[in-house]
């Protein structure tokens, strides 16, 4: 075991890295030290979240209104998807649940039982943020936790690019040190294999006793120096590229993501306050780039800003994201697609989980075995709810969708699945990850009607069930009515400075 | 698809439950209350020829949950059933003889996340502060010193559970479930009718009586006559983590003031539990048959207890472990019957309730769909291998080496996810949780510190805060929690003004 940790080196800037940053700035008596080349642009765009980044903000003591201000952002209630479950369907993944559970069953179950067989997705109706979002209406929640309108959560929309730079003064203000470099080589202790240093293009050799890799998909040092493999889900997630650019806004905006299913993958739309970011994931086996980036382009609200740009990558995991005195975060410790906006979650889950772990008395492998071992479980359980994403989805019936929906899934899934489909029953394998009312979005939103409802809905009396949940109905309805336009709400309380 | 195929009505019509004792009438009880006979009869099958393995039982206070389902009332229960309130286990001579911890419920700390607390007082105590961690507890100190309130100023509610007598507690629920329609059949169960693999008809008793039914409830406790009888279930064997596989029980006369709490006092070959309830004492040695006999073990009981005996002590017999599946086909086993787990920590009821509530939120109708058994089971297995791996730790991390039992305890090899969490905590301080876990940080902290195992190091998440904050904070709590427990009436006043 060495000493403790007094220097942390950051390889790359970006969000991981100025998340990483700015999380690790708090900690005392510690010098960092942050190397980014201003050759090297960023990947991301525009960006979407979790709620969870909220904690996240909190904890770094950041200011809601001028965060928002500063990163262009926009709110977020949930996703919307188009054309999943065939082409001119829609529904919504909202950050809210469908109600309160009666006499201990699910709500979603209660709606089952009680709606008609021309009723496909009215239980959306349950759900505060789904219509809140439908209607281009926001407010954040109210205290009563008990009421519709405190019920819910939200996230952002932004531009990670200025999220980056908004760190980034954090993070300096508090005492980190940026240099504008490119790494060129990694050195390596002989007696233990830890990193003693990263070499810089004009030949300096920058010290440390804790790295974070921050590098991207490069993974310059978990890969390249320390060869950590990489666990590869392309099987079960085969989109490897992606074409980006943003557009002109047409007016007002969703506060929700949008996620359109495209004939070889899918779109998005993240909503931002000076115009829209719009990407297309897409599998090369099955479309051209140039095909690709034709179909995003003939599919933006406004005019093209830019030239769109190409992202390449492969789903999956590095087999271990902390090896020695070594951490990676962000794109160098794995990657799924943006499907959930559960990549700056990932960075978030990473460091604080490190910060938990922090080798502040040395680098004990326990440490790094136990981030390990966290990390996998988080990865694989948001893997799997991508891939249900997939699996259940009837997208276009052409071949790419013929295809996912013929393969093979993790057995862990299937299972849960099969349990659903058998009892409407959502199986839980990791309670920190995506809770019910998550899991049913997607099933209920690709019609996965469970062959029955739970037994136990019978033993409330059905007139009287009837009229709780018209009731539930028309207060979340009427809530969402009470809430400011999305747009108003930006314009009253944190509109960004011109661009 | 329609959810429910037209004109076709899958329900269940029927549901018998096979043994009384403390599993079937838990059982008969929740589904009454639940399911208000809108499923067919809830029926339950006993011979009173058959005594239950039941005397005085120890519960967690997860149970509360359990009677407010039930809509019981407190002082009705414990007035009715002889309880007393348990405030946590007191385990002596275990790390050595001549040592005592507890394990309270409830953590330690007043209003911190447990994680929090283990570093401020992992931190402390590295820093030269001397007070142990059981001085932290409300429940700790009230015990301590035979008090008991189920609330305290400045602390809030305490988390408790209770002693009772075990077939009183049958009784009362029998009593409970009879009144809200369950029939009770008195027989003995000579046959089981099953034509098709994996699936129960009827259970036929010795007058020739046939019951059938839909579903099937196995209670019949160590006898295992669905599951592991008819169907052929097998059984998971755990005795070469925990080796013992016999007890002898007796009460015996109150001698004092009941306490508080449960008291386990490790013995050369196994422990003893001392469950006070409010007019006698239940007792128990546990034992590996391997290294006493079952005389010497009576003899070794017998002489320990502190009040004159009250009847035979009866000798029981099992070997730890769970059965594969507990829910096989349309039959679901609960109680003794599912598994076993020596009640070192209390266990045996939590786990039947957690059974009845698995299979309440995972209902099943008469098509029986396998994945349903399969989730329950799946859900099953990870609650008892946590409770198991936390038992194990009371063994593993003894440092007694003055008998063979104990030398063989200290050093037999240890399932996989225990050694990992167990040098996780000593290398690094991290208290890992897994899914489904039973008991959680606190509980885990108090067997880690009870046997002086100390971690490396603690988390550094408080390290920002000063020294004399610190210090601050610490007393600040420990003078409230001091003060509540003084505050406290005697537990023995306490029950007799409840039930005056």
């Amino acid at each position: 075991m060495r000493g403790s940790v007094r220097k942390i080196v950051i390889v790359g800037g970006g969000s991981a890295g100025w998340m990483a940053a700015a999380a690790l700035s708090r900690t005392p008596d510690r010098q960092i030290e942050l190397i980014e080349s201003s050759d090297i642009g960023v990947i991301g765009v525009g960006e979407a979240t979790l709620p969870t980044i909220r904690f996240f903000n909190n904890t770094l003591g950041i200011n809601e209104i001028e965060f928002v201000r500063k990163t262009q952002a926009t709110f977020k209630l949930g996703i919307e998807f188009r054309d999943w479950a065939g082409p001119g369907t829609s529904f919504f993944h909202g950050f809210s649940d469908f109600g309160p559970p009666i006499q201990g069953v699910s709500a979603h179950q209660l709606w089952l039982k009680t709606r008609r067989p021309d009723e496909l997705l009215s239980y959306q109706d349950f759900s505060i943020t789904t219509a809140a979002a439908r209607a281009g209406r926001f407010a954040g929640p109210a205290e009563d936790k008990r009421s519709v309108l405190g019920s819910y959560s939200y996230g952002y929309h932004f531009d990670a690019g200025l999220y980056a730079a908004f760190l980034r003064g954090q993070a300096e203000s508090r005492g980190v040190r940026r240099r504008d470099a490119r790494i060129v080589d990694v050195r390596l202790r002989g007696e233990d294999g830890f990193i003693s240093g990263v070499v810089l293009d004009g030949g300096e050799v920058v010290e440390g006793d804790l790295f974070i890799d921050c590098s991207g998909f490069a993974g310059l040092l978990i890969e390249r120096a320390l060869g950590a493999g990489f666990e590869d889900w392309s099987q079960w997630l085969p989109c490897d590229r992606a074409f980006a650019v943003g557009c002109e806004s047409a007016g007002s905006t969703m506060p929700a993501t949008r996620a359109t299913a495209r004939s070889a993958g899918w779109q998005w739309r993240i909503p931002l306050q000076h115009r829209i970011g719009n990407g297309h994931v897409f599998s090369s086996r099955f479309l051209s780039d140039d095909e690709a980036a034709a179909t995003l382009l003939a599919n933006l609200d406004g005019k093209p800003i830019g030239e769109p740009r190409l992202l390449k990558f492969t789903a999956g995991r590095r087999r271990k994201s902390w090896i020695r005195n070594c951490v990676a975060l962000g794109l160098a410790s794995g990657f799924v697609e943006p499907l959930e906006s559960t990549s700056i979650h990932l960075i978030e889950l990473g460091l604080g989980r490190l910060l938990e772990l922090f080798p502040a008395q040395g680098f004990e492998p326990r440490l790094a075995d136990e981030y390990n071992r966290q990390m996998a479980q988080r990865f694989e359980s948001i893997r799997d709810f991508l891939i249900l994403h997939y699996c259940i989805a009837r997208g276009d019936d052409g071949p790419f969708w013929r295809e996912r929906r013929e393969s093979p899934i993790p057995d862990t899934l299937r299972a849960q699945i099969e349990l659903f489909a058998a009892t409407g029953q959502v199986s839980i394998r990791d309670s920190g990850s995506f809770g019910e009312p998550s899991w049913v979005s997607i099933y209920f939103g690709n019609r996965l009607w469970p062959r029955r409802y739970d037994p136990l809905a019978d033993l409330i009396d059905d007139t009287q069930l009837r009229h709780v949940l018209d009731q539930r109905r028309h207060i979340v309805a009427s809530a969402a009515q009470a809430l400011p336009d999305h747009m108003a709400f930006i314009a009253a309380h944190c509109r960004a400075d011109a661009a | 698809m329609s959810v429910v195929e037209e004109g076709v009505d899958r329900r269940l019509r029927s549901i018998v439950i096979v043994g009384g004792g403390t599993a079937g009438w838990m059982a008969a009880a929740a589904l009454a209350q639940v399911l208000k006979g809108r499923f067919g009869p809830v029926r339950l099958i006993e011979s009173a020829e058959i005594g239950t393995v039941g005397v005085g039982e120890a519960t967690i206070p997860s149970l509360a949950g359990f009677h407010e389902l039930l809509g019981i009332d407190e002082r009705d229960f414990v007035c009715r059933t002889g309880a007393t309130f348990k405030l946590g286990i007191e385990f002596r001579d275990w790390h050595r003889p001549g040592t005592s911890f507890f394990h309270p419920f409830g953590g330690y700390g007043v209003g911190l996340d447990p994680a929090i607390f283990q570093s401020f007082w992992l931190r402390a105590r590295a820093e030269g502060d001397t007070r142990g961690l059981a001085e932290w507890s409300i429940n700790n100190l009230a015990a301590a010193r035979g008090r008991f309130a189920p609330q305290g100023q400045g602390v809030g509610p305490l988390s408790y559970a209770y002693h009772f007598d075990a077939s009183r507690y049958a009784q009362y629920l029998r009593a409970y479930a009879e009144v809200r329609g369950v029939e009770r059949i008195e027989g003995r169960i000579e046959a089981v009718v099953h034509t098709r693999p994996e699936r129960v008809d009827a259970v036929r008793l010795a007058d020739g009586r046939v019951i059938e039914g839909d579903l099937f409830l196995d209670c019949s406790g160590f006898h295992g006559l669905l599951l592991a009888g008819a169907l052929d279930e097998g059984f998971e064997d755990w005795s070469h983590w925990l080796p013992c596989d016999r007890a002898v029980a007796v009460g015996s006369a109150r001698a004092g003031a009941f306490t508080p709490f449960t008291c386990s006092t490790a013995m050369e070959a196994g422990w003893r539990w001392r469950i006070p309830l409010q007019q006698r004492t239940g007792n128990g040695y546990v034992y590996c048959s391997r290294d006493v006999s079952d005389d010497e073990a009576t003899a070794r009981l017998l002489g320990e207890l502190d009040g004159s005996a009250v009847g035979e002590p009866r000798l029981l017999r099992f070997t730890a472990g769970r059965r594969k599946r507990s829910w096989v086909g349309n039959c679901v086993a609960l109680g003794l019957a599912a598994g076993f787990l020596e009640p070192l920590e209390s266990t045996s009821i939590h786990l039947i309730q957690t059974g009845i509530g698995r299979l309440l939120s995972l209902f099943p109708d008469r098509d029986f769909d396998p994945v349903i058994a399969r989730e329950y089971n799946r859900l099953t297995a990870l609650e008892y291998e946590r409770i198991r791996d936390f038992i194990i730790l009371h063994y593993s991390a003894s440092q007694r080496d003055d008998t063979d039992f104990w030398r063989r305890v200290r050093s037999m090899p240890l399932p996989e996810e225990l050694a990992y969490r167990q040098s996780m905590f000593e290398r690094t301080g991290h208290n890992v949780a897994f899914e489904e876990e039973a008991f959680l940080l606190p509980s885990w902290l108090s067997i880690y510190a009870g046997h002086q195992v100390w971690p490396a190091r603690h988390e550094p998440i408080i390290d920002a805060i000063p020294r004399a904050e610190l210090e601050r904070g610490l007393s600040a709590m420990h003078a409230a929690i001091d003060q509540a427990a003084n505050s406290f009436p005697g537990h023995a006043d306490y029950v007799a003004r409840l039930c005056g």
